[in-house]
């Protein structure tokens, strides 16, 4: 699936270790910059998780103070309950709308390219466009709702952002159009990439469309449906511009997301312990979801070359 | 050039400051400077400092303002960079326990020999003075105030209403608000829905009922004022004042709202005195609406303190010392309050402008007699909502359960009592 990073093959053979040295300029100092850049401010942060520091980082040592008045803060416990519900909720959902779009677009209708475009533009769009867009449709006082009362039917009521039972849901829906076109695109591509000759031998044996969707289609795409579930839990978690736009963790903080939790604490409380101590909380929460995934693709690559 | 001349004038400025005593430094023949940051860049905000760095010129100084457009929270991250890097602004914006909190980081300047020969301090508010010298000395001056609990009445509202009277009390408020609602008002009540905005109607009704226990459990954190039976009466009273309100406001401004409660569709707003600007560049007129001070149970005008101040970072250089020095006395100046205030719509630090003449609104008039009724009562006090009262980190642990429990109806008053108990002590 990713053979981007491999060399490329029946190049003359004269090179050597001089010749692929621009290759390995190109690869290692970026990687090496980058991943440099990325551990130490790592570090960094869990060092400063640990410190007193609140206007300025500064040294001395307060052991689990930090984590412990985070996780015992409603406004992180609305977090992280918020972000179990979101998490699933979105992955699923875009999960089988850009399933559904994928097959639909996989009929060999007319103006496919039109259409994939569509799909694909919310991709797009940033975040806080889409979270502002969405935040004037979903607001029942000049959206959807009003909409619908100006055509005459009054009684209808659609006003989830104001809700703050239902407000997380409307993060749902914005998540899902903005993302969706994501996992079509992807899933296209897989659909595809099916070998026509098993089709074909499916449609002999009798089999109808659903049926071979379901038994024969479907059973080869689990690689793209993970590496699709991996990308949107690492957005779910670390989504912030999008809530911030559409509900800014309202109504009252019932929409906190544990990435407004962290910023809110760095920059409007002035207590940088005890967002770094949320911070590495969240690349906690991360890593439960990438070390698994790491695992599974090691496990894979161990199979793919004993066979 | 400007570099070279700059670099001079540094040498010389050294060369002085090791041969000339401490005194003499700032009064020598050096070019008074300033660097300054604030959040201040657009609208009648930017347009009042930029008026302040003219007047600074015109007394030969100059002026080195570098906006940092946004919330307040960004202009301090940027700060805070400088204040790391040993880099600080001569003067930057900051207010509130805000200013005790940052002078631990660096040091500032000590301003008490200039504030006292301009006798300042005989004219402003007491706990306004305190907040300004947090180790006893003055190291930051208050330069407009905002009272954030007046309360705006929609003309065609009480006409609907058919109410002639103001309300002075909180059971007026309540009658009033009623009475709308009979005369066909549907949302009596056009706050908006925002953090502070929520804030405000907590800080509004418990300092209206009774300053004394705002004073001991918002301003002093006092265990047992906390948990105290004006507390529950204070989110009984914002409980009625969220149920008058718009439910689609979700977490919108106050702002928007503002033609539909001219219009009379909506009654009153309990706001800060900058509304008032904001409703006259929206396009309204003074006629369309009143300002009175908010509601208050003992009759006399009850007055939530929001100050704008600059605080000023110790520098070596001796243009810059001269320019704090400039900057300082100008901004106590009465005239230069008077300038600024008139173009923001706020009232002056000074308790004695007078405010009869031109160029001053009836909404400012009633705000700046209200400040002085509520110091001599003993009945100005400081704002939670717009970070007087505590830290940042405290004001907002206890904003999120006042938010929370304006928009969630289900909490019960005595919950609510609780959790702001419990925020406060989970923060400290």
């Amino acid at each position: 699936m990713t053979d981007i990073a491999s060399p490329a093959t029946g190049r003359p053979a004269i090179s050597g270790a001089v010749g692929r040295l621009p290759e390995y300029l190109m690869i290692w100092v970026p990687l090496l910059l980058s991943a440099a850049h990325l551990i130490s401010f790592s570090l960094w942060t869990i060092w400063i998780s640990f410190t007193p520091s609140t206007l300025v980082p500064v040294t001395g040592w307060v052991g689990m103070r930090n984590y412990n008045a985070v996780l015992a803060s409603r406004n992180w416990q609305i977090a992280f309950d918020n972000l179990l519900l979101f998490g699933s909720a979105f992955v699923l959902l875009s999960l089988i709308t850009g399933l559904m779009l994928a097959i639909l677009l996989d009929q060999r209708i007319r103006g496919e390219n039109v259409l994939r475009s569509i799909f694909l533009y919310p991709l797009a769009v940033s975040f806080v466009v889409t979270g502002t867009v969405w935040s004037w449709l979903l607001n029942p006082g000049i959206g959807i709702q009003k909409l619908v009362h100006d055509l005459g039917w009054t009684s209808f009521r659609f006003d989830w952002l104001v809700d703050r039972d239902m407000a997380i849901w409307t993060i749902v829906i914005a998540a899902i159009w903005q993302s969706s076109g994501f996992a079509m695109a992807l899933f296209l591509a897989g659909l595809r990439s099916v070998d026509a000759d098993i089709i074909k031998a499916a449609q002999i044996d009798g089999a109808g469309a659903i049926r071979t969707y379901w038994r024969v289609i479907l059973p080869t795409l689990w690689p793209i449906t993970i590496t699709v579930i991996v990308v949107q839990l690492q957005f779910a978690i670390s989504a912030f511009d999008l809530v911030r736009a559409l509900t800014n963790g309202g109504p009252g903080i019932a929409t906190q997301l544990p990435a407004l939790v962290v910023y809110d604490l760095m920059f409007q409380r002035s207590q940088l312990g005890r967002g770094a101590a949320a911070a590495v909380l969240m690349l906690l929460i991360l890593l439960a979801v990438l070390l698994p995934y790491a695992a599974w693709r090691y496990v894979q690559r161990r199979r793919a070359t004993h066979a | 050039m400007p570099i070279t001349t700059t670099r001079r004038r540094l040498l010389a400025g050294s060369v002085a400051a090791l041969a000339l005593p401490a005194f003499a430094r700032a009064q020598g023949a050096v070019k008074p400077r300033l660097t300054a940051i604030s959040q201040w860049s657009a609208g009648s905000d930017g347009a009042a400092i930029t008026a302040l760095g003219k007047k600074f010129e015109e007394k030969g100084g100059v002026w080195q303002h570098s906006p940092v457009p946004g919330f307040t929270t960004e202009m301090m991250n940027k700060l805070r960079a400088q204040i790391i890097a040993g880099d600080p602004p001569a003067c930057s914006q900051l207010k509130g326990p805000e200013i005790a909190a940052w002078s631990k980081i660096a040091p500032t300047v000590d301003l008490d020999a200039i504030v006292a020969a301009a006798g300042y301090e005989k004219v402003v508010a007491p706990d306004l003075a305190k907040l300004h010298k947090p180790g006893g000395k003055w190291i930051a001056l208050p330069l407009q105030i905002y009272s954030t609990n007046m309360l705006f009445l929609s003309k065609r509202a009480m006409d609907k209403a058919k109410a002639d009277k103001t309300p002075v009390t909180w059971a007026d408020f309540n009658d009033l608000a009623e009475k709308m609602k009979s005369g066909g008002i549907t949302y009596p009540i056009a706050n908006g829905g925002t953090r502070p905005d929520d804030g405000q109607k907590f800080e509004a009704s418990l300092a209206g009922i009774s300053p004394t226990a705002y004073r001991a459990a918002i301003m002093n954190l006092d265990k047992k004022a906390l948990e105290g039976p004006e507390i529950k009466a204070a989110f009984v009273q914002v409980r009625r004042i969220s149920e008058w309100m718009d439910p689609n406001v979700g977490a919108q401004p106050y702002a928007t709202n503002l033609k539909r409660f001219i219009d009379g569709e909506m009654g009153m707003m309990i706001q800060g005195g900058w509304a008032q600007g904001v409703l006259r560049n929206a396009g309204f007129k003074f006629d369309d609406f009143i300002i009175v001070p908010g509601p208050s149970d003992n009759g006399k005008p009850v007055f939530l303190l929001n100050a704008d101040a600059f605080i000023f970072w110790q520098r070596k250089e001796p243009d810059l010392q001269a320019g704090q020095t400039l900057m300082a006395q100008l901004v106590m100046d009465p005239a230069i309050q008077t300038m600024y205030s008139q173009i923001t719509g706020s009232i002056p630090v000074r308790t004695d402008v007078d405010l009869s003449g031109e160029g001053w609104s009836d909404g400012q008039r009633r705000t700046a007699a209200a400040l002085k009724d509520a110091v001599a009562n003993n009945q100005a006090v400081l704002s939670l909502a717009h970070n007087m009262a505590q830290e940042n980190g405290l004001t907002a642990a206890m904003i999120d359960v006042l938010t929370e429990y304006v928009k969630n109806k289900t909490i019960k008053p005595e919950q609510a009592v609780t959790r702001l108990a419990e925020a406060v002590e989970g923060a400290r």
